[in-house]
């Protein structure tokens, strides 16, 4: 029997951790709803991300909260270049090519950082003294990563929801022709799409190496993790990604509780949404 | 099946000439030279070959350089004290089962191999011991503590000298003893990775410390993998679980206690077998991986059976004067030091004779004196299985008791987080 202390605790630390899966899995499901792409490299462009933070804190010292801002800078760049450089010549090409593109690009960063900073696992301390806060049981790294997360879900929201770059990139992502024929640079709006996901993905990534270790074979399972999160939440869609998050954050850390099983309860919701309702639970199913 | 059937009829078509060889050509020595020029020079006997592969790259990366450099310690020493050549063909399986295999059937294709020894892990040496298993040669492998394919799987050619399952139980008994009475905790949590070591692991230490008396207050599973330990540090403190075992992952490990940490607690004593393992422990956590135990077959602090030769060759071979080596170096040399000593009671290259000598030979090596059961588990009792500690950045001996400077009193019980 599981004292109920003990579950409201799991309740609250699942909470906590699916804010920042959310903010991972943003990334994605932009680039996979605005350009129809599926970024196979969205894990490792986060462990990349994660990377540059921990290089920066074991360079300078400066916390990994200011490093963010550095993967995120870097990542954009990295992003643009992505789109201009290799996707642009692929996209609109069938969906099997630009996977391929990022599979093998996966497979590059990941190999890069194994030669570059070998395979051992390396982490990041917050480093702000944790005796400033008394938060009772709530970790102080998982609150300030989630408080964090969610502000940058909810940045994204509003720079979509009110900026005119915002609209153009919605329109692009409702009908590219008419987007076109309305004077949008549509290319410009992929560049910046993939630009701000990847962004997006680096900002997790540096959050994520203040909670668990990163190795460069992180990518792939979480990728897997922000898959399920979209898929729940719906493609394209920033607070079914924030939602999205959450739950799978929550039925994990029940499903650890009470079955002892956790990663396979995100798969598990995966599957279910799938087949009962694959727009997600806030997606339109290209309705919109 | 093939390509393996073709490399052992060729390694046997390859002895059966050199053999029939040698003795044409001793004959015609015994012709011309008569009983005087008739004796055998070291440069006479079949070179021994030895296959090997270690993970230099991927997820055990870490642990890749330590193994190299105890068994190019070992092949040194064997090229000085036996009276043969060794050769040791060494190559990267990069942490990867399916390119263990295809690096051993490389070599085997391409030498005359006499024995190989493991890599890391027991998914590594489990792989490894198929291929030998098949190949029907002498396999020797470490940081494989799983007994269950020694029983279930019909080994007849792979052997462990390492601390098994049954044996890291008794070494916990032995590190809770340490603890006077008054002080010593009751209250065990185990952590079971799901795997078949992770329950075979489980059930030893619930079964022997409820015997010893102790209250084991929780025992949970979690998936090899998972990040996540947040549930199981909550039901930990719920429980009041003073002692915490367990057998995660090194990475695994890590993410462990760096959560018991955001958490505020931690138990009174912390081992984490083969997740304290790598060296990569104190880099990843540093001062808060202090006072983690674990039983990684070797730690600094033992002594005699070669110790204090080990540590000479390290200095001198590596310009490396650390006063703690890292533990896989002193565990692969152990292995060595097995190795060696069955060619020398074999004193004969044929697979039976080393497996004979495995078999019925007792072993002296730097963890201790010990021999083999027929499916090649280390006799149950006999192998040291020492336990080590987290501090300062080395690990260091504290189970069992010996007078070495490198080893350490038990530090007890873990410091709270705020004071440390």
């Amino acid at each position: 029997m599981v004292a109920t202390g003990v579950a409201v605790e799991a309740v609250v630390n699942g909470l906590l951790l699916g804010g920042i899966y959310a903010l991972a899995a943003l990334g994605l499901s932009l680039v996979f709803g605005i350009m129809d792409v599926v970024n196979l490299a969205h894990g490792h462009m986060l462990m990349v991300g994660a990377y540059l933070a921990i290089v920066l804190l074991a360079a300078t010292g400066i916390t990994p909260l200011v490093g963010m801002f550095l993967a995120m800078g870097v990542l954009f760049v990295f992003g643009v270049a992505l789109q201009r450089v290799l996707l642009e010549r692929v996209v609109g090409e069938g969906i099997e090519q630009p996977i391929i593109v990022l599979f093998g690009l996966a497979l590059v960063l990941q190999n890069v950082a194994r030669i570059l900073l070998s395979g051992d696992a390396r982490t990041a301390d917050i480093g702000i003294p944790r005796g400033w806060f008394d938060l009772g049981f709530l970790s102080f790294e998982r609150t300030v990563t989630f408080v964090v997360a969610v502000v940058l879900v909810a940045l994204t929201w509003a720079f979509l929801q009110y900026t005119r770059t915002g609209q153009a990139i919605r329109a692009t992502a409702q009908n590219p022709d008419a987007a076109r024929h309305m004077g949008i640079d549509t290319d410009r709006i992929y560049a910046l799409t993939l630009g701000v996901g990847t962004a997006l993905a680096g900002a997790a990534g540096a959050l994520l190496a203040m909670l668990f270790p990163i190795t460069p074979f992180v990518g792939w399972s979480y990728l897997l993790k922000t898959f399920a999160v979209v898929v729940l939440g719906g493609v394209g869609s920033v607070p079914g990604t924030l939602v999205g998050g959450l739950v799978i954050g929550v039925a994990e850390n029940l499903g650890d509780l009470y079955l002892g099983y956790r990663n396979v309860v995100s798969l598990l919701i995966f599957l279910v949404v799938l087949l009962v309702r694959p727009q997600g639970l806030l997606g339109t199913g290209g309705e919109e | 099946m093939a390509q393996q059937e073709r490399s052992v009829s060729r390694r046997r078509y390859l002895r059966g000439t050199g053999a029939a060889g040698i003795a044409a050509l001793t004959g015609l020595a015994g012709c011309t030279l008569g009983e005087d020029g008739g004796g055998t020079s070291t440069g006479d006997q079949d070179p021994l070959t030895i296959a090997a592969t270690i993970p230099e790259s991927g997820r055990f990366s870490s642990l890749g350089q330590d193994l190299r450099r105890g068994y190019e310690l070992g092949e040194q020493r064997m090229n000085e004290e036996l009276d043969r050549e060794v050769n040791l063909v060494v190559r990267d399986d990069e942490s990867d089962a399916q390119t263990l295999r295809e690096q051993l059937q490389a070599i085997t294709s391409n030498n005359d191999v006499d024995m190989i020894w493991g890599s890391f892990s027991s998914l590594l040496v489990t792989a490894g011991s198929a291929f030998a298993e098949n190949q029907e040669l002498p396999f020797l492998g470490i940081a494989f503590a799983y007994e269950e394919p020694h029983r279930n799987d019909g080994y007849e050619w792979t052997y462990a000298p390492f601390p098994k399952s049954r044996d890291i139980t008794r070494s916990t008994l032995g590190t809770l003893e340490l603890i006077s009475e008054s002080e010593r905790p009751g209250q065990v949590g185990i952590w079971e990775p799901n795997s078949g070591w992770g329950a075979e692991q489980a059930g030893y230490w619930e079964d022997r410390l409820s015997a010893e008396g102790y209250e084991v207050v929780l025992r949970e599973t979690f998936e090899i993998g998972s990040e996540d330990f947040s549930t199981l540090i909550s039901r930990s403190e719920s429980a009041g679980v003073e002692v915490l075992l367990s057998n995660p992952t090194p990475g695994g490990g890590i993410t462990a206690v760096n959560q018991m940490r955001e958490n505020g607690w931690a138990p009174d004593m912390l081992q984490f077998v083969r997740g304290a393992d790598p060296s990569a422990w104190w880099s990843a956590l540093e001062d808060a991986g202090a006072y983690a135990l674990m039983c990684p077959g070797w730690v600094p602090g033992l002594t005699g059976n070669g110790n204090e030769q080990l540590r000479n060759r390290y200095e001198s071979e590596y310009d490396d004067d650390s006063e703690y080596l890292a533990v896989n170096v002193g565990g692969s040399y152990n292995l060595t030091q097995v190795a060696q000593q069955a060619v020398e009671a074999a004193d004969s290259l044929e697979p039976g004779a080393i497996q004979s000598a495995l078999r019925g030979e007792e072993f002296e090596t730097v963890i201790g004196t010990f021999s083999f059961e027929d499916n090649g588990l280390p006799a149950e009792g006999e192998l040291t299985a020492p336990t080590g500690q987290w501090w300062d950045g080395a690990q260091r001996l504290v189970y069992p008791d010996t007078d070495s400077d490198r080893a350490l009193d038990l530090q007890y019980p873990i410091s709270p987080w705020d004071e440390r």
